[in-house]
């Protein structure tokens, strides 16, 4: 692991959610729950298969909108520390794509901060994803 | 000079994913949707300098930054 990793990247290569798990438990000995939400590709989407996925991204607008993310979360809910690493790049079935760790003195807020920071995420940050089908490539319009 | 950028769906539909346009006195928001053939285009994001913004009518300035964007779609 990396000594120092930010705790809000965007990177194309994949992430470890050991390294960021451990990393998170770096910043405090006071977090009694950690939840995680891990984002990983499908090979079936909208009734159709789906061969691979590509990110695009407004690169500096993404991870700033990220990084006010996390911020909110600390302010708004009673958690400790908050990672987040999203992927963008072209990912297949079963390669992992965002990973959320939120840590906190009790589990009741790090489920619901978790659950906030993803819901949130998909609306707020600019990145999207096209899916390759048999069909041809479909940009993902919705954010379920 | 104001740099435009367009992304997903609506850079494809384009064929770009960026233009200069010449920067002229109250330049809005509208203006430069005309300006790039997006007037109508919807749903559609805008940001200026890396904010969102929601007001058509906002004056760009010479130098801006200009993103038109789809819904997000990650996670």
């Amino acid at each position: 692991m990396p000594s120092v990793m930010k705790a809000i990247r965007i990177q194309s290569e994949d992430f470890s959610l050991q390294d960021e798990v451990a990393a998170l438990r770096e910043t405090s000995q006071r977090m009694g729950g950690i939840v995680t939400f891990l984002g990983c590709a499908r090979d079936f989407s909208e009734g159709r298969d789906v061969f691979s996925i590509e990110f695009e991204q407004y690169a500096g607008m993404a991870e700033a909108a990220m990084q006010a993310l996390r911020d909110e979360a600390l302010d708004t809910f009673d958690i400790i520390d908050v990672r987040m690493v999203h992927r963008v790049t072209t990912v297949h079935a079963g390669d992992q794509i965002v990973l959320i760790v939120v840590g906190a003195e009790h589990r009741k807020a790090a489920f619901e901060a978790c659950e906030w920071l993803i819901d949130t995420l998909k609306k707020r940050v600019p990145i999207w994803k096209k899916e390759v089908t048999p069909d041809g490539d479909a940009w993902v319009s919705e954010h379920p | 000079m104001i740099k435009v950028l367009f992304f997903g769906s609506i850079a494809d539909k384009l064929g770009k994913r960026d233009c200069m346009l010449s920067a002229c006195e109250y330049m809005t928001i509208d203006d430069v949707l005309e300006a790039v053939g997006c007037i109508g285009v919807q749903p559609l994001l805008v940001a200026v300098n890396q904010e969102q913004t929601h007001d058509m009518d906002y004056l760009v300035q010479d130098g801006d930054e200009v993103a038109l964007m789809p819904p997000f779609s990650g996670g």
